[in-house]
Formats: structure tokens, C-alpha cells, sequence
């Protein structure tokens, strides 16, 4: 069932393979993450390895690195059968990992988290001049004595990177290492690997869901798909569709799904009109590829509507004084989809948080339907009718102790009371009918919501959200760390909310996403809107360069 | 106002007053030692009042068996049982770590009461030690080098604290699980047992200082002895903004204020209420701390349990 | 909604491998049912066990049993016992309600002690000085104890919420001030001392409620209690019912578990939480005033520690009962049985304080089960939700 990767020529053949991971099972109660999957990984190669969300690549990588013990098979390094038990041993068999969620922390400098995780005695002296070394050895240009929390979410990764480098492992391990660059800093990191790759003879793993990244970057290619290995081999000879159908088990003919699947290019070679996107990326010899295609939404004209949401000139600092919103200024029109684009860290967390009220802000107002409404005040901007998927539904969007039916009624409570005392049979009723609606998957109105699945939580937010009658809908990374179903579903919520005329302001990272579903798209970059354009003439590599901090004033004027 | 002007120059120029709140400050200085490596690693222990007192008591047990050296060794050993009760029940089983401190506290209370109204240990004060040269500082001097001499042993642990603090491994981590448990668990560090490590070490430190206080202070152990110093302790620590000239600071003035109250009366001046006097270290640590609290910035983490995947 | 439609089967496949929680059959739910009352029982086994080695080793008069038969014969059996063990325990029972409060919005207040004494303060002082019919007299003196317990909660509470200092560190110290404060009231006639011809040769008393004054009290089969006991069992109701059906009581418990969520839906943290301190303090002072006013305490009249530790109990009945209004009942009076079963163990020779010992026993054992089981469930949510990721 599983295939094993087949050896390249090539002269290092002759040792065995940095990493044999062979047959592992991983099971988590009845769900398999990983069966019977094997990889190999070989000194001197990157090796991508494609997935979906939720396909067991993270979970293999874990297995690799010790943070998640298998129930079955083997992991061999240099031919011989090891077990690694935690991340400290993985470290000492020369296995490191760079995290997709940082492990920095962020009060301590460079060099003490560089330091964080070693054994034996602390010498800051050694660990500060080792750092400076491999900086300068990749051209990473950190300094060993910043401090974590004034660097940008680039740099940060380039700690990430030394921290790994600094035990001068052999096997180095990706997680989605460029969800939080923007492009150029991305073509910046695959420069460094590269060079650590060939020059150094380490074996790389490169987990991505972003196709485009799998195809420029890596040498050998294995595809995941609901925890098994469903192709693998040199990547040289492989194209986009075929690598994209096997990740997803069927025929990729949705636009929606490029999104998933970061086929950014594919996106960008394509005009507008939807029905090439099928003769490009699949064999569209699907009876399903003419229903699917006919889906998606031609461009929008600019609603002539008065705009349902005005933010004008909000500035907003943070409580270390720092500035994270710069006069920023928006606006929203009914049945709009706004995306707000921007590599992460410059104000998007911000900018939900004051539409959340949990930011007050220092100079500027917001207004909803024309009429001001106050900042920081408890639930103003909910009553105002701005309903709010927050980035980290866990800490602005749900009570995890409380049960499903509680969470559905938390902004509020008086649709299921009477003057002042609660309904427990219409909550219940209320709430059984929001579940059936969303589809939401769960033992009743009254399972506690931490037992929920992360996507049916987010289900949950998003039919409390939507059955409040919102003027204005904010989505802040909606799809984040969901699989492609579930983006799928969230996609089409977002895209029928604006049908039915609510102001949608999309808020996201992932430039394929809000390419995939914006009317118009605008670009954030250390806390102030730095750029425009409507959905008609998005000019990527000018909204990478936008994202990435570029002064555009000359060019901006011509669009 | 006048008499208190006047009570206030007596009390400066008094060299027992001095030397009185210097073994009140000391006291504090043992308890918040290891009170800040706790709370740096993310824990307020409320429970340190009950390790100081179950230090005390130990140090009574052993001063009666065999010393002042086996005193304080049941000082730390009784110490370090409650901080060990502490310690497994928030940081392993993950109960409210304010819970928890505050039924130990009733609890060790209920049982050092007791066994003292079971079996009275026979303890006393420890004499004096003059250190020869220092001891002859005007004022300060005998404050600071002629005293019991267990009083010395504060001393050396200052920098201690500090050295482990900002020049060791373990230090390093446990900032670092203080400031982002999550981040500290992927780069391999055990969040829970590191906290528990510095739970440990607070019994140790406030068990040695409850025995010290006993020690230095009374001499009889009254299970009133500590009567809320450990409160102060912590608050000295979040007054000196969770660093480790903040904290000594901390616990030098509200040792300092404390102490210096108390000799008001015996300087002749009985007109002030000795409520007020009780009183004053508490408003002056609750004063200091609505002034200052605000504009330190905490430890992230501090109070918050940390279980594997939650945030 | 129609595109996606047939692609439901491989997508809802893709998405949710399995049903967040798998369906449970009667027969785990029942093992797991009675896992958790062995868990509970061991846990009170242990406790027990470990407060009754305590007396066999370090008192050479009493033995264990003979302890817990002594003290089961002050709080229920003998004569006219299991009244006053009601009396004692409504203390305990409001003081409880009100760090429940207090407890359901995420605040930990722990200085119900001082609280209290404040409030029985304030009840004393307004009791004797005003005029007016004695039930009435006695109401409004009442609402003055709860004043007064409410703002010395209060004050916690604003620190917390504007100056950002921990409300478990103020609330403690403040209830030494609090003890201190009213002792230097119990030495000043226009304070709270007692005339001198109604003390007789006594220190530090204030002057005894007159008898119109008292809250009446009532004789049932024997047993002779205040009537404050049924007011403190409907503010448990009360309680009960306002935290968990009403919307105040569901944004205080929002606010309790995720203050951001609960400032996004509309909760201040500044009104609810301290909204709650205020209440918890109430509840306190109420305590004082019912203390002062009701018998069982003293003879109707303010002495120095005028507390008794029933601030403690109080807080320590909310911990165990894990803020549930109507399990508190059955623990207050657990707690108020210990306090009035100890009176008897003079006669064994064991030192009282060894309730205070099987106090803190109890309530660190009843904290580990939950802890246990919490710890448990959560653990298996994750490892089910956190599958292929």
C-alpha cells in the first residue's frame, strides 16, 4: 500500500539514508493519523512533504522529533534502529526541528532562546559567538543580544533557524516555514536552505501544503492524504496537477481549492474567467468541473452603497507603548468582501481586536452604518451589529468551559430570555436548531465546547456570529490550521454572507485566500493601509511587494 | 503630628530599632528568594506563609533534639513537605495553585497548633555574633554584623539567587517557562517539573527563613510567629517588579516599616493605637503596590497552569 | 450550498475523521460513574486516615476513634446539638455564597475573614445608636454590616481592576488591617466600646444587642436556632438561581472563564468583577451582622477576634462544595458539625485544633478529584481533537 521513495543515483547512496522512518502507526483514540508510513530522507536533499491540513504530515514530523511517540514501526538513522523519546533526544541523535508556531520566547534574547533546550553548562559567551557565526556564515544578519519581542516576524524566524543550526544537525525538519514570511522573505529562506543543504550535506524535510513551494525548493516529493502515503517520488519529473490531485484524492477544479493548496501561480497565469482554471490544473474530464466552475462569482462592479464600515485614521498603540495601528483608514461596503492582506505582525491582530472591542484606540473613530461607535467599550461593537471570527477563537471567541449551547448565545443572552432570567428549553431548542443548521458536529446543546473538534468550534463562532443579523462581518485567519473541507464550508459562509449583504472584511495571511474570495483587496504593512486594488487587476507581484514593505507611491498611482 | 515627627527622629537614630528591623527583613529576604524563582517560573505561592510557619515549627523540633544545625535542617525539611503537597497538586494534577496555598495555609496552621498544644518543643533564641571590625560600623554596623548568627546565612543567598537566576541553565528555564510555557515545552524544556523544582526550592528558602525567625526573633515557637509575613513576601517581590534588587528592596522596606512601628510605643510615645501600628506594614505594602504595580510588566505566565496543548 | 453538496462524502471525510467524542455506551458511562465515587471515597479515606494518625502519634490522652465519636456527638447527636450546629453553620453558608460570586467571575477573594469582622463592625455600630422599632432596627443595622463588608471587598476590587494589583494579595492583607481597625474601635467609647457600666470590669466589648434587637430565634424538636438559618438557605437558592439563570449570572460566569470573550459580548470587567467583590463582601459582612446579632457567637456583643475563623470556613466550604450554591449547604454544615463537635473534645483531652486539622484534610482531599478528573477529560479531548494536525 505505502510506496517507499526509490533511490536516486547519486554518489551518497553508498552510506545508508540520514533518516528511514518505515511503517509508522500513530493512532489518536479511533483516528489514525499515521498508517504505515514510510520516508526516507537523504543527506544532501530537501524533501518536501504535501499535504492537506489534517493529512498526518505534522504528526509524522512529530514522530521524527520525539514530541509524539508511534504505536508501530521503525525510525532508523544511518541504517541503524533508534528510538527517540522527546525532543532533547531527538537533538542528540542530530534531528531539529523549525517550528511553524515559533518556540521563542519572547521577554528572553536571541541568545538565550538559542541556548533553550541544550544540556550541560550555560556558557553565554560560546552560545553568543556561535550565533554571531552562523549569521554570518548564512547571511542571516541577527544579533545575538536583541531581544525577541522587537523583531519582526522574519527575523524571528531566522533565530528559529539558528537555533537549529546551532547544534549542527543533520536532519532538519520545516513546518510550514513560510506561513508567516512574505515573498521575499520566503525566496530569502529557501536561499538559505539551499545553501545549507548543498554545502553542508544535511537531509531537509520540508512540510508544506503550498504546492508551488514543493515544486521550486524540493528534490523529492512524498504526498500525504488522510495519514497515508499516496505518491512519492523525485519531484523533478512531477507537475502541478498531478501532485495536486493526489493530495486531494480527486479532481482539483475549484478555485476555492488553489486557495487551499497555495497554487498561487496557476491563479496568476489565469484570467479571470474561471473555466480555464480547469483545463490547466486537472484532466477536467469531470462531470462535476462544469457544475463547480459555474460557482464562482464573476468580479464584482464597486457597490455604489454607502460603506457599512468606516475605520478613518486608527491609531492605536500597545501597552509597552508601541505602535501597532498607524491612522489606519478602511471602509467596507454592503455585500462586500474586503481582504486585508499583510505578512503577519503588522497591526492585522489589532485591528480585529478593536472591532472586537478589546483595543480602545488613541485617536480615530469607527463608524458602523454611518453612526460612530465607542471604542473599548464592552460589546459596543457587537451591539453595532459587527460580528467577529476571531483569529484565536480560544482566547476572543469562545468559552471552552462552557457548553455548545452557552457559547451560541454569548454575545447575546436576551434571545433566549425574559426579562433577565434565561430559557433553558428555548436555549436548548435555539441551539439545537443552530447546530442542525451549521451542521455542527456534536453530542447536543449541552457537550461542554472543549470536547468539540477546532472545526466545529469554529463552526460554533460562526452560527453565533451569523444568526446575530450582522451589519459587518470581520474574519480574522478564518481557515487557519482547518482542513480543506472545513475551508471549503467557511469559504462559501463568507461568500453567502456577502450575497445576503453583510459587510465581510477578511483578514488573513494567506494571500491565496483572500485572493480566492475578495471583491477588493487591500494591503497592511506596519499598521497603516499601504495600498489598494480592486479584484479586476490584482497585480501579485506588486502585492508582494506591498506586503513586503516596498514604497509603492509611484506605482500605486497608476492603478 | 508634631509627637510623630519627633517619634520618627528618635526611632532613626536607635540602634535596636536598627537591629530589629534588620532581623524582621530578613525574614522577608529568605521567604522572597525563593518566592521570585517561583513566580519567575509562572507560580504565586500563596502557600509560602505555610512553609515558613512549618520551618518554624521544625526548627523548634530540632533546636529541642539535637542544635541550631539540625534546627534548621528540619526547617528546610519541613519546608519542602509543604511545598511538596504545593507543588504535585497544582503542577502535576493541575488544581488552583491560589486553592491550594490557601488550605494549606489553614491546614499546616491546624496541624503545627496542634502538635504544639500536644507537645511543646523547648527552643531559644541564639546568641549573638559579633563579627569582628564590621560590627563597629556606627549604626548600621551592629544592625548588620552583630546579630544572631544565623542571620548570616542570608548573605550569601542574595547572589546566589541571582547567579542561578541569569547565570545558569536552570535560571534560563525557568524565565523561560515563566514568560511562554508553550514555546519552553516544544524546545524540550518539562514546564510542570521545572515549576515544581522552584515550589521546592521556595519550601527550602521559606522553611530555613521561618526557622531563622524563630531562631533570631522570639526563641518559643507561637504559631503565631509569622503572622502574614509570608504575604508580605510575595507582595515585596511583585512591588520590586519581579527582579532581584526590586524584591530585596521590597523586603528591606516593609521589614524596615514593620519593625520600626514597634518600637514607637517603647520610645515613650503611647498615645498611637498599636492597631495602627499592627497595621502599617500591611497599608504600606498595599500603598506600595497599588503605586507600583502597574508599571512592571509581570512574568507572561505567572498564575497560569500549563497543560500540553492548552492554552 | 449546492456545489458542495456531492462533494460532501470525501470532504466530510477529510474533515472530521471522527465524531468529536466517540459515543459512550451505557457501560463505560456507569464504570466511569462509579470510578469517580471510589476516587472521591479513597480520597476521603486517605484524609481521615492521615488526621487520625496525627492523633494517635502525637497525643498520648485521645484515640482517633474515640476523637470522631466525640466530635460527631457536639455537631449532631447529643441533645439540642444539631441546632446550634445550624447556627453556626449560616455563617458559614452566606460567607460561602459570597466567594462562590466572587469565585464564578474568575476573582479570588480570600479576606472574607476581615470582611466579615467589618461588617459585624458596622452592624454593631449602628445597631446600638439607632432608634426606631427593634425589627426594624435590627434590618437596617444589618444592611449596614453588609456595607460595610462590601466596601472592604470593594476596595480589593478596585485595585484589582485600576491599579492591577492582585486582588488575593490585598484582600489578605486587608483583612488584617481589618481585625486591627476594629480592635482600635473596641477601645473607643465613640467607636464601638461599650459605656462603662454596661461592661462591667471587661475590656475591649462593645455594648450587647438589646433584646428586641436579636434576631429571633426558634425551637425545633428540641433544638433552639436563629431564623438567620433559613435566610442564608434561600440566599442559596438565590444564588444558585441567579448564576445559572440569569443573563447577570451567565456574563458573570462568562467573564469567570474567558474575560476577552466576555468583554467582546458586552461583560465590563470593571462593573462585573467588582460587582462580584462587592457582592462577595456582602455576603461577608452579612455573616459579621448575623454573627453579632443572631446568638450562638458570644452574648449578642462585639469582642476582640470576633471572626473565630468562620471567614476561613466559609471560603474553604466554597472551595470544597467547587462553587455550587446548593452542594454548599451540605458543606456548611459539615464545616459548622466540625466547629461545634470540637467543643466536646475538651473532655478527651485532644486539643481542639485537631478540627482544623480534619478541616483542611477534607478540603485538600476533595480538591483532587476534580483536579484528577478534569486533568483526565481534558487529556482525552486533546488527544481525540489534536489527531493529524
Amino acid at each position: 500500500m505505502t510506496s517507499v521513495p526509490n533511490d536516486h543515483v547519486g554518489g551518497e547512496h553508498s552510506s545508508p539514508p540520514a533518516v528511514e522512518l518505515i511503517d509508522i502507526t500513530k493512532r489518536f483514540g479511533q483516528i489514525v493519523a499515521c498508517d504505515r508510513v514510510s520516508l526516507t530522507l537523504h543527506r544532501g536533499r530537501i524533501h518536501g512533504i504535501l499535504g492537506e491540513n489534517g493529512a498526518g504530515k505534522s504528526t509524522l514530523m512529530k514522530v521524527l522529533i520525539g514530541l509524539v511517540l508511534p504505536d508501530a514501526g521503525q525510525i532508523r538513522l544511518h541504517g541503524r534502529q533508534v528510538q527517540i523519546v522527546d525532543p532533547i533526544d531527538a537533538g542528540a541523535h542530530g534531528i531539529a526541528m523549525v517550528h511553524q508556531h515559533f518556540s521563542l520566547v519572547e521577554a528572553l534574547t536571541v541568545w538565550e532562546n538559542v541556548a533553550l533546550g541544550d544540556v550541560g553548562r550555560l556558557d553565554p559567551r560560546h552560545v553568543r559567538q556561535r550565533v554571531g557565526e552562523i549569521s554570518e556564515q548564512y547571511g542571516l544578519d541577527i544579533d545575538p543580544d536583541d531581544r525577541i519581542a522587537h523583531l519582526p516576524a522574519g527575523m524571528r524566524q531566522r533565530v528559529e533557524i539558528i537555533k537549529c543550526l546551532r547544534r549542527d544537525p543533520e536532519v532538519l525538519v520545516f513546518d510550514e516555514p513560510t506561513s508567516v514570511l512574505s515573498p521575499s522573505e520566503s525566496e530569502f529562506l529557501f536561499d538559505a536552505l539551499r545553501r545549507v543543504v548543498h554545502h553542508e550535506g544535511k537531509a531537509v524535510a520540508l512540510v508544506s501544503h503550498k504546492l508551488p513551494e514543493i515544486l521550486s525548493v524540493t528534490d523529492e516529493v512524498t504526498i500525504m492524504r488522510d495519514g497515508r502515503v499516496v505518491k512519492a517520488g523525485p519531484t523533478a519529473g512531477a507537475d502541478a496537477s498531478t501532485l495536486a490531485r493526489a493530495m486531494v484524492g480527486r479532481d482539483v477544479v475549484l478555485r476555492r481549492e488553489h486557495a487551499a493548496f497555495g497554487v498561487v501561480d496557476t491563479l496568476i497565469e489565469m484570467p479571470v474567467d474561471a473555466t480555464d482554471t480547469t483545463a490547466d490544473t486537472s484532466a477536467g474530464d469531470s462531470p462535476a468541473a462544469s457544475v463547480e466552475t459555474s460557482e464562482v462569482v464573476a468580479p464584482t462592479e464597486t457597490p455604489a452603497a454607502a460603506p457599512v464600515l468606516r475605520l478613518v485614521g486608527i491609531t492605536a498603540t500597545g501597552r509597552d507603548g508601541r505602535v501597532l495601528l498607524d491612522g489606519l483608514t478602511l471602509e467596507v461596503h454592503p455585500g462586500e468582501i474586503v481582504g486585508v492582506a499583510g505578512v503577519e505582525d503588522n497591526g492585522q491582530r489589532t485591528l480585529g481586536d478593536v472591532l472586537s472591542s478589546l483595543h480602545d484606540v488613541d485617536a480615530g473613530r469607527v463608524e458602523v452604518n454611518g453612526v460612530q461607535v465607542a471604542t473599548g467599550t464592552a460589546g459596543a461593537m457587537a451591539r453595532a451589529g459587527v460580528a467577529v471570527i476571531p483569529e484565536d477563537r480560544h482566547d476572543s471567541g469562545c468559552v471552552l468551559d462552557f457548553t455548545v449551547a452557552e457559547n451560541l448565545f454569548l454575545v447575546d443572552p436576551n434571545r433566549v430570555s425574559r426579562r433577565g432570567l434565561i430559557s433553558m428549553s428555548a436555549m436548548r431548542s435555539r441551539a439545537a436548531e443552530l447546530i442542525d443548521r451549521f451542521s455542527i458536529n456534536c453530542t447536543g446543546p449541552d457537550a461542554p465546547m472543549w470536547s468539540l473538534s477546532g472545526g466545529n468550534q469554529q463552526r460554533v463562532v460562526l452560527a453565533r456570529e451569523l444568526s446575530h443579523d450582522p451589519q459587518v462581518l470581520v474574519a480574522a485567519q478564518p481557515t487557519h490550521g482547518l482542513d480543506v473541507g472545513a475551508i471549503e464550508y467557511m469559504s462559501t459562509q463568507l461568500r453567502d454572507a456577502a450575497k445576503s449583504g453583510v459587510g465581510v472584511l477578511l483578514i488573513s495571511t494567506e494571500l491565496e485566500e483572500i485572493l480566492d474570495l475578495s471583491d477588493r483587496i487591500v494591503v497592511i504593512f506596519n499598521g497603516r493601509i499601504v495600498g489598494q486594488m480592486a479584484k479586476g487587476d490584482v497585480d501579485v507581484e506588486r502585492l508582494g511587494m506591498l506586503m513586503g514593505g516596498a514604497d509603492l507611491s509611484t506605482a500605486g498611482a497608476q492603478s | 503630628m508634631g509627637n510623630f515627627i519627633s517619634a520618627l527622629g528618635d526611632i532613626f537614630s536607635n540602634e535596636s530599632a536598627y537591629r530589629n528591623a534588620v532581623i524582621a527583613a530578613v525574614v522577608l529576604l529568605f521567604a522572597a528568594s525563593g518566592e521570585l524563582v517561583a513566580e519567575k517560573a509562572g507560580t504565586i505561592n500563596i502557600s509560602i506563609e505555610a512553609m515558613m510557619l512549618a520551618g518554624a515549627y521544625g526548627a523548634a523540633v530540632g533546636q529541642d533534639q539535637g542544635g541550631v544545625w539540625l534546627g534548621l535542617l528540619m526547617a528546610a525539611a519541613a519546608g519542602l513537605v509543604v511545598s511538596a503537597v504545593q507543588a504535585n497538586m497544582s503542577h502535576r494534577l493541575s488544581a488552583d495553585q491560589f486553592v491550594v496555598g490557601l488550605v494549606l495555609n489553614v491546614l499546616v496552621l491546624g496541624i503545627v497548633g496542634f502538635l504544639v498544644g500536644s507537645n511543646e518543643p523547648d527552643s531559644h533564641i541564639v546568641q549573638r555574633f559579633e563579627v569582628p571590625g564590621l560590627s563597629k560600623i556606627p549604626l548600621l554596623g551592629p544592625a548588620l554584623f552583630d546579630q544572631p548568627w544565623v542571620l548570616y546565612l542570608v548573605y550569601p543567598v542574595i547572589p546566589a539567587v541571582w547567579f542561578v537566576l541569569y547565570r545558569t541553565r536552570w535560571g534560563l528555564e525557568v524565565r523561560a517557562v515563566g514568560e511562554d510555557p508553550n514555546a519552553s515545552d516544544v524546545s524540550g524544556l518539562r514546564v510542570n517539573k521545572l515549576r515544581r523544582q522552584t515550589i521546592y526550592l521556595t519550601g527550602i528558602m521559606s522553611g530555613i527563613g521561618g526557622g531563622y525567625f524563630l531562631f533570631a526573633r522570639s526563641g518559643r515557637f507561637e504559631d503565631s510567629l509569622i503572622g502574614g509575613r509570608g504575604y508580605i513576601a510575595i507582595a515585596a517581590v511583585i512591588f520590586g517588579g519581579w527582579t532581584l534588587k526590586g524584591s530585596v528592596a521590597g523586603c528591606l522596606a516593609f521589614g524596615l516599616v514593620g519593625s520600626f512601628v514597634l518600637t514607637i510605643p517603647s520610645l515613650g510615645y503611647q498615645s498611637i493605637d498599636p492597631a495602627f501600628l499592627a497595621m502599617a506594614p500591611n497599608m504600606v505594602t498595599i500603598v506600595a503596590m497599588t503605586v507600583f504595580a502597574r508599571r512592571v510588566r509581570q512574568p507572561a505566565a505567572l498564575a497560569r497552569p500549563f497543560v500540553r496543548g492548552l492554552k | 450550498m449546492t456545489d458542495v453538496g456531492h462533494l460532501e462524502p470525501v470532504a466530510s471525510d477529510a474533515m472530521n475523521p471522527t465524531p468529536n467524542e466517540p459515543p459512550v455506551s451505557e457501560r463505560s458511562r456507569l464504570t466511569s460513574a462509579s470510578e469517580v465515587i471510589v476516587l472521591y471515597a479513597s480520597c476521603l479515606f486517605v484524609a481521615l486516615a492521615l488526621a487520625a494518625l496525627l492523633v494517635e502519634l502525637a497525643s498520648d490522652k485521645g484515640s482517633w476513634s474515640s476523637v470522631y465519636t466525640v466530635i460527631l456527638d457536639g455537631a449532631v447527636r447529643s441533645p439540642g446539638r444539631w441546632g446550634l450546629t445550624l447556627g453556626v453553620s449560616a455563617p458559614i453558608l452566606l460567607v460561602a455564597l459570597g466567594t462562590t460570586v466572587s469565585g464564578r467571575a474568575g476573582l479570588v477573594n480570600i479576606g472574607q475573614e476581615g470582611q466579615l469582622v467589618v461588617g459585624a463592625g458596622f452592624t454593631a455600630y449602628v445597631g446600638v445608636r439607632i432608634g426606631g422599632p427593634g425589627p426594624l432596627a435590627l434590618l437596617i443595622s444589618l444592611a449596614c454590616g453588609v456595607v460595610g463588608g462590601a466596601v472592604w471587598a470593594g476596595i480589593a476590587g478596585v485595585l484589582r481592576f485600576w491599579r492591577n494589583v492582585p486582588e488575593v494579595l490585598t484582600t489578605l492583607l486587608m483583612g488584617v488591617v481589618a481585625a486591627n481597625l476594629v480592635g482600635w474601635g473596641l477601645r473607643n467609647q465613640y467607636l464601638l466600646l461599650a459605656p462603662p457600666e454596661g461592661r462591667a470590669n471587661r475590656n475591649q466589648v462593645s455594648e450587647p444587642f438589646a433584646l428586641s434587637r436579636r434576631i429571633p430565634r426558634i425551637t425545633l424538636f428540641g433544638n433552639e436556632f436563629p431564623i438567620s438559618v433559613f435566610a442564608a438557605l434561600a440566599f442559596a437558592i438565590i444564588v444558585w438561581l441567579v448564576l445559572g439563570r440569569t443573563v447577570v449570572g451567565f456574563r458573570l460566569r462568562m467573564l469567570g472563564r474567558n474575560a476577552r470573550t466576555a468583554q467582546r459580548a458586552g461583560v465590563s470587567e470593571k462593573r462585573y468583577g467588582v460587582g462580584a467583590m462587592l457582592v462577595s463582601g456582602g455576603f461577608a459582612g452579612l455573616a459579621g451582622g448575623v454573627m453579632l446579632t443572631g446568638g450562638d457567637f458570644g452574648n449578642y456583643q462585639l469582642v476582640a477576634n470576633f471572626g473565630a475563623g468562620i471567614g476561613f470556613a466559609g471560603l474553604l466550604a466554597a472551595l470544597v462544595a467547587r462553587q455550587r450554591a446548593l452542594v454548599l449547604i451540605v458543606v456548611a454544615f459539615l464545616f459548622g458539625g466540625l466547629r461545634t463537635g470540637s467543643g466536646f473534645l475538651r473532655s478527651t483531652g485532644v486539643s481542639a485544633r485537631i478540627a482544623d486539622v480534619v478541616q483542611g484534610m477534607l478540603v485538600l482531599a476533595m480538591l483532587l478529584p476534580p483536579a484528577i478528573l478534569y486533568l483526565r477529560a481534558r487529556r482525552r479531548a486533546l488527544a481525540a481533537t489534536s489527531a493529524r494536525t
